[in-house]
This record gives C-alpha cells, structure tokens and sequence, in this order.
C-alpha cells in the first residue's frame, strides 16, 4: 500500500482537503469521496470523454488524471453548471435541441462545450466539431448536438447583449 | 375511430379521438420530462448508488479462448487487504444452475467451472472494500489451465474433428433447419434470372457509454434476493435469476436504474448472478460490480452478429423477383446464454423487405466457437439481413441494366394491398413504399447525384450512390422466436394510472430511463387524455415486484405498447370517474364524458366537474361513492398486441405488429488508392405512422445512422486464430464520432397503423436496419466498374483497399 | 480498470528528478500529461513503484522564438502549443501537426516533451522532430546534453535518454523561406493515430528547383522513418508527378516489413505509405511554389 497524500482543491467553488491514495483517479475521487456523481465513466482509458471534467478551466479526461495531479487546482463539474434551479444556458439548449437521449454522455458533452464557449464565444463549424470530436456520444448521431451548440451559442450572447452573466 | 382492444376497453387509434377537443402536446415535439435530472447529472445511474456496507466486486477472467481449468488457488487473495469474500466456480456449482438458453442447453454456470470457452469468461469474483483494493486482490489468484485446441472458425466448427465448446452435445451445431416458404426450387428453376452472392457480416456490437452495472442483496434469513442495476428488461432478467439461483419468482425483487443506454447489449446476467452470490457468500452485505470498458469488450453483451451469407435472388425476364433463398452461417460464440439465436429468427419478421417477393427459403445453421457469446443489438437480426437483400437488388439491378430506384419499385408491395402477409408469415401493417422513394428521390435530387457522380468518374474519382429502403418491424411478439425455441405469445406490458385527491396524475411502469424518451410519451399521451399539463403528471418507475406486467424497451415496441397501456388504463379510470361523476351531476353515467379535464354531461353546456374534484370525491368522500365503486382512482391495464397467431411448422406467424419502412440515399466516396471512404450525402424519407413526439423519431433515427455508420465502416471485434481478442479498447474498436457520422437530411412521412394505439409504429431501430446496407450499396455504387465488389461489413479501409488491388486497370 | 498501488511524488525542481531516478532506476516513471501513461496504468500495463510528476517544475512550460527554431519546454502542453500566436504564424507546420494530435480534452493535458518522450512510432510529435532535425535537451546525472533527433528515436516506445535522464526542451527549427509542407494522415477516425502517415517539406529556389526535400514516414516501422533516399532524388530537380511517383516508391520501398495490426496489414501499410507520400511531395511542392 502506498503513502497516501493530503490535497486541497476546489471543486465548483468549495474547498476540499481530502487524504488520497497516490492512485486514485480524480473521476473516482469526485464520483465517491466528493459525492459528485454527475461526472460519469464511459472507458476509463481516455477515448469516450464522459468523464471530462474542467481543470483550471480546461477540459480534461478526469479518468486519466490523478487527484493528486489536481492539488491546488480548481475542478469545475456539471453539478456547477445549473444556479438556484435555473438550467445553464447551455444546458437549456440541449434540452430545447434535444441534445441527449440517454444522457450518460452530456456531462461530459456539457463541460467541453463550455470550455469552448468560453474561450471563443463565436466558434467557426470547424472550431465546434474539433471540440465535440473529443466526446463519444452512442445515442443521438451528434446532429441535435451540433444544432444545440448553436442554440447555446445564440442563448449566451443574447444573455451578453441584455447585460446577464451567464 | 377506435380499436376494441379487449371487451370493454377502447384504445383510439388517432389522436384526434382522444378526450380532447384539442391534443395539445402528443404528436407533438414538447421538452423531454427526462432531461434536467439528465442534465444536471442526478440521474441516478447505477454507479450513483451505494449502500451501507457495501462492498465492490472485480472479476478475473479466463486468457485463454478454450482451456480445462487444472486448480484455482484463492488462498493468498483471500487473506489480501480489504477483501471479503472469493467466489469460484464451485460456489456456482452448489447455489446455482447454469444459464437457460435459446436454444436449450447451451449455457454454463456464472463463473467457469470445468473450463473455459472464450477469453474473457469469468473465473473467480471477489467482493473487496473498494474496488482498487479488488483488482489488487485478482492478481493474487493462481490458476491452473490447461489449454485445449480452440474453434475459432465457424466455417470449420461443424467439422468431424473441429473442438468441441461443448463436449456432451457431440457437436458445436445448436440448431440447423431449413425454412421453406412456397415453391422455392420451381421459382428459381422458372426464373429468367438468377444472382448469387456470398456476405460477410463480422461481430461488432452495442457499445452503450454506460457499461453494464448492478448491486446485489442477498437476505440470508428470507432467502431472498434484491438487485439494482442497469437492466434493460427488469422482468425478464428477474424470472432467471430465479431460475438460475433457485429462488422462488417472488423472492426476486429487480429494480432496474436508469441507464447509459442499451441498445439490446446492456446484458448482465452473469454480473448479476456472481455479486449474488458474492453477497450470499458474505451473508447478505450488498456487493456492486461496475463492468469496466475492457471488461464490456471483451466479456460483456458487446459483440453480435457474426455471420457467412450465402443468398440468391430469383427474377423473371421483367425484373420481378420471384425468389429469394438465405443460407446463414451464424457464430454465436461459446453459449447460447441471453437471447442467443434469437437474433438469427427475428428476420423472419421482414424476411422479404419491401417486396411482393411470393416464395422464400432461410436456411439456417448456428454454430458454437471459442468466442464470447453473442448478444442482441440495435435490430436484432435484420441488419445483417437487409445487407444481404438489399444487396442482391443492387446487384441484379445492375446486371439487368435497371435503375437501382426502378428496379425496387417495380417489386413493391402495393399500399392497396395492405394488410400484407410476406411469405415467412408475418403480416405488415400499413405503408407506402412509393410514397417513400419518391420522396427521398426528390430530396436527394437523385438524377443530379447521378450526374455529380458522373462527373466526379470523369475525373478519376470514385463516387457511389446508395439507395436502400426496408421495413422495420415494430412491436415485438414471442411467437415471432418459435423457430429457435423461445415459448410464449404475446409480451404484456402495462401502466398503473392513477389520480390523486389534488388531481395530480401518477403513472407506474416497470422500466428506467433509457434514453428514448418513453416517460415523456407517457406524459404527453396522459396529459392530452387528463386535459391536464405535462407537469401535473408523474411518470414512477417500480420494481418486478410492484410493477404492473411488463417487459420494458426492446424489439421497437415501447413506444407502442406503453401507449397502449397509458390508454387501456385511463380508459378503465375515465369508466370509474364517470361512474362518481354521475352520482355528483344526478345523471346516468350513459350520459357523462370526459372531455378536456372535466366530467360532464354530454350535449348541456355547464353541467361538468373538473376531474380532480370527481377524483377527490372518489378518494374522500365515501358518502357520495356511487355503488359498486372502490374509493380508489387507480386502474392498471396492461397491453399486448392482439391477434397474434402462434408459429407454424414452418415458423409462420403474425408477429410483430407494425411494419415502419424508410428509404434512405447515401453518396460516398471511395478513395481509390487508400479505400478509405467517406460519406458525402445523406437523405432519409422514413414512415412509422403516427409520430408521438417528432424529435424523439429523429433523434432515434439520427442514432441509428450513426451506429449504421460504425457497422458500415469502423467496428469490428477481430479474434486472431487463437481466440485472442485484438480488439479490446476503444482505441481499436471504433465508435464513430462527430466527424464520421454524416448530418442528414430527413422527411418524415405518416402512414398510420390501423392496429395500434394512436396509429403508431415501433420506431426505434429503423436506421439501423437500413444505413449499414445503404452504405455498403453506396460503396459498391462507386466501384462496381472496376471488377469488384465489396461483400463484407464493416468496410473498413484496409478491406476496401485489398478488393481494390483486384480492380481492373483504367476503371 | 484501476491502476496498481505506487508512490507518487511532484519535485519543483530538475535536479531532484534526476535523482529520484537514480534513486529508483527503471522502477520510476516521470508523469507529464499522463494521456499515454495513465491508460497503461489503469489498465496495469504499466507498473512502475513510484510516478514522478514533473508538472510542478517552474520552467519546463515555455514556447520560446529563439534565433531559427522555437525551443518549447518539455511540459508545454500541447493545447498551449496550438493556441499559441507564436506557433500559428512563425511555425504553421508546427500548428498543423498539432491539431492532428487527439482531440482538444487531450491536448489540455498531453504534453510535446510526453509525446517525443513517449516515442509512439505512429505519433505525429516524433515524426516532426525527425522531419526537422529537432534537438532534444534532456538533463541526467553528468549534466544537460542535446540529442538530434536522429539520434533519439531508438525502436517502439523506446529512446536515447537514459534512465536517469529527463527531458526538459525540444528546439524545433523553423522552415527556411519559399517552403512548403504536408501533413498526410490516414485514419479510420478522426483524432486516432494514424495507420500511417507522411510530413514532407519542400524548398525550391527562385527557378522552381527543389533545393532541400524532407520527408518522414510514421506509422509504419518502429520509429518514424525518414526517407533520405528519396529525398534526394527530388533534389535538384523541378518536382513534378514523374518525381513525386518516383519519390514515393522509393520511400515505400525502402521501408523494412512495415507494422502489421488489426487496422492494416503489412503490405497495405508499404502502400498506404507509397499513395501519402505522393500526396504529400506534392502538396508540400505546390505550397512552395504559393510561397515563394
Ligand atoms: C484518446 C487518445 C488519443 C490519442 N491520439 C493521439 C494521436 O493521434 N497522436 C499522438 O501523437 N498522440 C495521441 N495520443 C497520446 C497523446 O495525447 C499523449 O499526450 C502523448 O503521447 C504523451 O504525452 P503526455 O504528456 O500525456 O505523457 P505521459 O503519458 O505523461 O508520458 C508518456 C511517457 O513519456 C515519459 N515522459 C513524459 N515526460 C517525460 C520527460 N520530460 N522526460 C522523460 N520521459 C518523459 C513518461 O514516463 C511516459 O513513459 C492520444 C491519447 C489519447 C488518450
Ligand atoms: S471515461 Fe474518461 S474518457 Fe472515457
Ligand atoms: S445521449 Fe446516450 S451516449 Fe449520448
């Protein structure tokens, strides 16, 4: 067994200190001693982006990241997304779109597409589709995806132009 | 216009006859009721959930394709940090039964006990405090194998000297019989023409985000069993538990979670069975198993449909088929455990396609290998089927020099002619084939494909267009699986409504979320009914044990039956509310109706009670109970189609109930030099009656392209003679992602069911029965000039490249 | 799919990589981006007794413009590498290669230094190294030293750093004027490694004479291959179809018996190399052309 390791990090704005084993996963970090169980776990080996999660604001595979990678970091998860029972903007899209099915894949989908979002409010096509590349999705063939992130995109800058903060 | 479904009982078959003077949410696209607890990431998946005391299972698993298991020695992981108990084979032997299967008698123990058959199989299972602590444990394990020869090529395993998977049966043959429909041999010895062609058809498979998972209780003091998990069919999945771990049926309680997806291969039967035992072996602590990605690939319910064709079709001098002849090699793997060959009878449903083809025989030979056994997926069994048909029109198409489109349509079943029964038995519905293809012809603006494609010829490129409809059949029955040996007729599935005394509306059902959608069927068609918004009605998923009769999604029939069910039991509720009503209005109830939310007198303007105050009076005011009424505003009806006939000598019944159709045209390009392929163009015109809620058809659809995709090109499980797996990630089996998963273009059209509940189809794996083929058509569009012909799935670049070697010079 | 136990331990500085690797020898794994390591991991491929995570030294996250190369620490992630202004307009080969690498939740962690480190013959950092004679700067126990990139890519997975030696930069010339360059890649999906690919540059003086010619096949051997041979038959001449077709079946050729898998065999991957080669002689010869 080997020497665990006290971390503090931030998830979605709160401050945790937490005793890990060197090994743990930070998806298996936040899915059981966080209880954030809205990041998911598709293939544990990179590829199917459920477990994407943002790391200091970048979306990373959070299956293929240590916790202890993330000490003193902030960790940003789907569970952020939603305020005082208002869906984010962009989850509003994909409801409206009809960007899920099963919805196993959409946190994931979720935190990609706000990392995009963020950095560039105004993607080219080309600019959304390296972005969802990066997510496998089984259930929908992308298309309502695709058409949700134009659907968020114009759902934010709306909300830009009438002064919000989302 | 209604349908009786049963004495008493009236179900419309339109929309427009629902208690409503305006249906204001079915037909109609409205948010999924499903979606913020989705968004939000609080559906509670079965990886969620955790229980006091609960401990993590993982699973060593057999290296070998076929091997005789020498010893298992446990002792050191026993004794390693964190575990708590070890189940092997010999646990299984004295607490459990093998597996039943389709055919019977070709299933083994949860974990191996003599040997194993496939890589993969489950060997020892050990219940830890954490699951790294687990798998720490696994490697701790010592077992003894001594590797026999394995069988790996089906087309050798029925070989005098080929290995056995199954010694007792003498033979690696599960089942071998020949279908015969009409004068086969005359129409083939009358035809003008013949064409003949051999298929391949490799595994691949279903591939949900969410792997199987489950948490099993057992009660040693009851001897009783409680799972949670991601089952796709709760009820069915509980009966054999039952079976296997002799338990009397009652004593199984299955709670099915909502789940990742599934499309046929969630599985589970095995994980279930072991972490039930794990528990009985620990006394009664819950015990969860999360199936991880690699162990999904390579010993979960991922891999389907393995399968040699060899098919002719039979034409007279005008281009009318006259025949068609299947022979199916089908390589189920090392069982027959799940559903088995199941997956083989289920194109008996649509044998013939779209065509008025009169005479048709299916031959059919499954055989046992050293690999991991098949599982459904997405379609059952037609995908590979309409590869082949669909196939052999194109083929025939052009040798007699006719128009791919002219050539189908001249074989359509007339839409005067329905309902139709095809020669393997089943009867469709309703359809119009050519409504269909002019459709997408216009869509797709087929005559300037052609010219774009004759353009790009000029210029050396490698252009192919695909034109493929089929049917997909809906609303699966029993019956439609006599021919492998499944009993039964009829799959009830029903709703339990009720009312509460503030009028809010509960609907219980015995399935999860599975991502298509039917809680928000439910509530749009309960809603219309109630007159009431979609947000005052509940849609509560129970238990085997509380649940009305049910079987849950699969075979396209959820949206249908739970429709069904929906109605029978609002139709029951609305027979007692009108009771109340009457006794409330002093009328006979011969006078009341329910219309838009409120009770009322037919034909006097104003005499009418809104239903949660009929409903209120009926649960809080026993003195105003008409006789005969119980205080309970609750009716449970469950639904199955009716006029189901049980299977002839030749495996002939009417079966499944609906038959949606769809035409789609596919332009790709064919890389000459590399084979790569790449999908330029995609149209779809598809009819499945009337559309309950539009956006999840499409979305069902769109789904369905984008699994046809990966079956057409990317996913494929290779074994190397060994019985290895080498495909065992997902860096080597090839999900499609965003960018190989063409944006279509589609058109819905609306042939409504006389039979069904608001004149729906089943619908959820239409695309699925048709891309794969459209693109392989597509693809042999684009090379057939050369000399060759691409007769393998998936056509993957490496495949397409070889035949192009063959192709001749300056094409 | 959980990794095995192992000790964990993120120096701040280079110095005391070095000597936990002595330390530990072949027992340590440096961790950078872990999007190679951490999949072997969890899937118990990989069992090292301690991970040495070299994401908390300062300094090793840089993308400098030196005199003639941009010289990138070890650690830069590649997402840095693509966003950055630097790369885009000075090296656009550089940009274009990294776009190819996986997808955008990948590149926020993997980084260039992983990449090279990592040695994955159909990797598209490797295969650029070799195309340009990059240097690699690793630091071990005698100190810093500079490894061409001839030098570095020994077989599968496998380089010249030794056992106690970190990678610490990666200095990637720039392309000399009127020179043009292609990336060809075919993969079954997009963002996988490729089945096989090819970087060419072409430089041509005034006259439309090949002056300089590289090219580099990755994929298909045990390390990206450059194809020196057919190099210089383009060299001197004024490349057209004749030479690119001539070019490219020399350097499919001259290929040892290519990798050989579940995607591509063998011969299809000598073929594969043959058709991008071509392709990318002449792309990279037309873009010359535009910029010269
Ligand atoms: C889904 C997926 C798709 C991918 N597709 C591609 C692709 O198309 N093309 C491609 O090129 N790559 C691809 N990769 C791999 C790429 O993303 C990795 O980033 C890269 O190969 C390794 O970089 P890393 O920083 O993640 O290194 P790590 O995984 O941390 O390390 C890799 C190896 O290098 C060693 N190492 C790391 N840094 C140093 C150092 N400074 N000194 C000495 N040794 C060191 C480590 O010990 C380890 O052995 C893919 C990965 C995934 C998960
Ligand atoms: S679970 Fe992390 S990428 Fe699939
Ligand atoms: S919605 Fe099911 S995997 Fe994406």
């Amino acid at each position: 067994m080997a020497t665990p390791r006290t971390i503090t990090l931030s998830v979605n704005g709160t401050t945790h200190q937490v005793t890990v084993e060197p090994r743990t996963t930070l998806v298996d970090l936040l899915r059981g001693d966080l209880g954030l169980t809205g990041t998911h776990v598709g293939c544990e080996h990179g590829v199917c982006g459920a477990c994407t999660i943002l790391w200091n604001g970048k979306a990373v595979r959070s299956c293929i990241m240590l916790a202890v990678q993330a000490d003193g970091s902030e960790v940003t998860t789907v569970e952020s997304m939603a305020q005082d029972g208002e869906l984010h903007p962009i989850q509003q899209a994909f409801m409206e779109a009809h960007g899920l099915q099963c919805g196993f894949c959409t946190p994931g989908f979720l935190m990609s597409i706000s990392e995009l979002l963020t950095r560039s409010p105004d993607p080219t096509d080309e600019e959304i589709k390296d972005t969802l590349g990066g997510q496998i999705c089984r259930c929908t063939g992308y298309q309502s995806i695709f058409t949700a992130v134009r659907l968020a995109i114009k759902k934010l800058a709306d909300a830009r132009a009438a002064g919000g903060s989302a | 216009m209604a349908i009786d479904d049963r004495p008493g009982i009236t179900i419309p078959n339109r929309i427009e006859d629902l208690p409503t003077s305006q249906a204001r949410f079915i037909g109609r696209t409205v948010d999924r009721v499903e979606d913020p607890m989705l968004l939000t990431g609080r559906a509670e998946f079965i990886d969620n959930l955790s229980f006091p005391g609960m401990l993590h299972c993982a699973i060593l698993r057999s290296p070998h394709a076929h091997a005789r298991v020498v010893s298992i020695d446990i002792a050191e992981a026993s004794r390693a940090p964190g575990v708590l108990a070890v189940l092997t084979g010999e646990d299984c032997q004295r607490w459990s039964q093998p597996t039943p299967t389709v055919p019977e008698g070709w299933g083994t123990y949860c974990l191996a006990t003599d040997k194993v058959r496939f890589v993969g199989e489950p060997v020892v299972a050990i219940a830890a405090t954490n699951r790294y602590l687990a798998e720490d444990a696994l490697e701790l394990i010592t077992v003894e194998y001594e590797e026999l020869p394995p069988i790996v090529d089906a087309t050798k395993a029925a070989d005098a000297n080929a290995p056995l998977v199954f010694e007792d049966k003498g033979s690696n043959v599960m089942l071998q019989r020949v279908f015969t429909w009409g004068d086969v041999d005359g129409a083939f010895a009358a035809a003008a023409h013949v064409f003949t062609e051999t298929f391949r058809w490799h595994r691949l498979g279903a591939n949900p985000i969410e792997t199987f998972g489950v948490i099993s209780q057992w009660d040693p003091i009851e001897n009783a069993l409680t799972c949670h998990g991601s089952f796709q069919s709760q009820y069915h999945m509980a009966l054999a538990r039952s079976i296997v771990l002799g338990l009397p049926s009652n004593k199984v309680r299955l709670m099915s979670q909502p789940h990742g997806g599934s499309f046929g291969g969630k599985g589970g039967a095995r994980g279930t069975d072991i972490t039930a035992l794990l528990s009985r072996k620990i006394g009664g602590r819950p015990v969860k198993w999360i199936e991880d990605r690699m162990e999904y690939l390579a010993g979960g319910s991922s891999q389907s449909w393995d399968r040699h064709y060899e098919a002719s079709l039979a034409l007279d001098a005008n281009g009318t088929v006259t025949g068609f002849k299947v022979k199916l090699l089908d390589d189920l793997g090392a069982t027959a455990e799940g559903w088995g060959a199941v997956s083989a009878a289920k194109p008996l449903a649509a044998f013939t396609g779209c065509y008025a083809i009169p005479v048709a025989q299916y031959d059919l030979t499954i055989v046992a290998t050293n690999k991991l056994p098949g599982s459904p997926y997405r379609g059952m069994g037609p995908p590979p089927h309409n590869f082949v048909l669909e196939s052999l029109m194109d083929i025939a198409a052009r040798e007699l020099g006719i128009d791919p489109a002219d050539l189908r349509r001249r074989n359509y079943i007339p839409k005067d002619q329905f309902p139709y029964t095809i020669a393997s038995g089943n009867e469709y519905d309703s359809g119009d084939y050519d409504l269909a293809l002019d459709t997408v012809l216009e869509m797709s603006d087929y005559q300037k494909l052609r010219a774009e494609q004759a353009a790009a010829r000029a210029e050396g490129r490698l252009l192919g267009i695909g034109l493929v409809n089929t049917i997909e059949p809906g609303v699966f029955d029993w019956n439609a699986y006599a021919i492998v040996g499944q009993p039964g007729t009829g799959v009830p599935e029903g709703a339990t409504v009720s009312i509460d005394v503030f009028g809010k509306i509960n609907v219980k059902v015995g399935f999860s979320l599975e991502g298509q959608g039917q809680y928000t069927v439910l509530t749009q068609v309960l809603a219309d009914y109630f007159g009431v918004e979609l947000t005052d009605v509940r849609v509560v998923p129970c238990d085997t044990l509380s649940a009305p009769p049910h079987f849950g999604p699969g075979g396209s029939r959820l949206g249908v039956s739970i429709t069904g069910a929906a109605l029978g039991a609002a139709d029951l509720l609305r027979q007692k509310l009108i009771k109340v009503a009457a006794g409330l209005l002093q009328t006979e109830p011969a006078n009341v109706e329910l219309m838009d939310g409120k009770l009322q007198i037919t034909g006097v303007p104003g005499a009418e009670i809104p239903l949660a105050q009929v409903a209120g009076a009926m649960i809080a005011r026993s003195d105003l109970l008409p006789p005969g009424v119980d205080p309970n505003a609750e009716a449970t009806y469950a639904w199955t189609a009716t006029g189901r006939t049980p299977a002839d000598d030749q495996g002939r019944a009417k079966s499944y109930l609906t038959a949606a159709n769809a035409c789609h045209v596919v332009l790709v390009e064919v890389d000459r030099e590399t084979g790569h392929v790449e999908i330029l163009k995609y149209f779809i015109a598809d009819d499945c009656g009337t559309r309950l809620n539009p956006a999840n058809v499409e979305g069902m659809t769109q789904g369905g392209v984008a699994q046809g995709v990966g079956a057409a090109l990317l996913e494929e499980y290779c074994y190397n003679e060994d019985g290895q797996l080498l495909t065992s990630t997902f860096m080597d089996y090839l999900l499609p992602s965003v960018y190989e998963v063409p944006m279509t273009e589609k058109k819905a059209l609306v042939t409504p069911s006389p039979f069904t509940p608001l004149g729906a189809k089943g619908v959820g794996e239409g695309a699925m029965h048709t891309t794969p083929a459209a693109i392989l058509c597509a693809i042999n569009d684009a090379v057939a000039h050369l000399g060759v012909r691409a007769t393998a799935v998936p056509a993957s670049p490496h495949r397409l490249w070889t035949l192009l070697q063959d192709a001749k010079p300056g094409g | 799919m959980k990794p095995p136990p192992f000790e964990y331990t993120a120096p701040t500085s280079i110095p005391e990589v070095v000597a936990l690797l002595q330390e530990h020898d072949f027992e340590a794994k440096i961790l950078a981006g872990g999007q190679s390591l951490m999949p072997l991991l969890n899937m118990r491929l990989a069992r090292p007794s301690i991970l040495i995570d070299v994401a908390r030294i300062p300094d090793l996250d840089y993308i400098r413009a030196t005199d003639g190369s941009i010289a990138i620490g070890a650690m830069t992630r590649q997402r840095s590498v693509e966003l950055a202004d630097t790369v885009r307009t000075s090296h656009p080969l550089l940009y274009a290669t990294t776009m190819h690498i996986a997808h955008p939740q990948n590149r926020n962690q993997g980084t260039l230094g992983g990449s090279i480190a990592h040695a994955d013959p159909a990797a598209e950092y490797p295969a650029l190294a070799l195309l340009l004679d990059a240097e690699m700067r690793a630091v071990g126990p005698d100190g810093e030293r500079t490894i061409t990139a001839t030098d570095f890519f020994i077989t599968y997975l496998t380089t010249s750093l030794e056992a106690a030696e970190v990678l610490t930069e990666v200095r990637l010339p720039l392309l000399p004027p009127r020179t043009g360059w292609s990336i060809q890649e075919l993969t079954r999906r997009h963002g996988d490694y490729a089945l096989a690919g090819v970087m060419a540059t072409i430089t041509l003086d005034g006259g439309g004479q090949c002056t300089e010619a590289r090219l580099v096949l990755f994929g298909v051997g045990a390390t990206p291959i450059r194809a020196s041979n057919a190099e210089q038959m383009l060299i001197g001449t004024k490349p057209g179809q004749t030479e690119f077709v001539a070019a490219a079946a020399k350097a499919s050729g001259d290929l040892d018996e290519p990798l050989s898998d579940v995607h591509a065999s063998a011969e299809y991957r000598r073929d594969l190399a043959r058709v991008l080669t071509r392709r990318a002689l002449a792309e990279a010869t037309a873009n010359a052309a535009g910029a010269a």
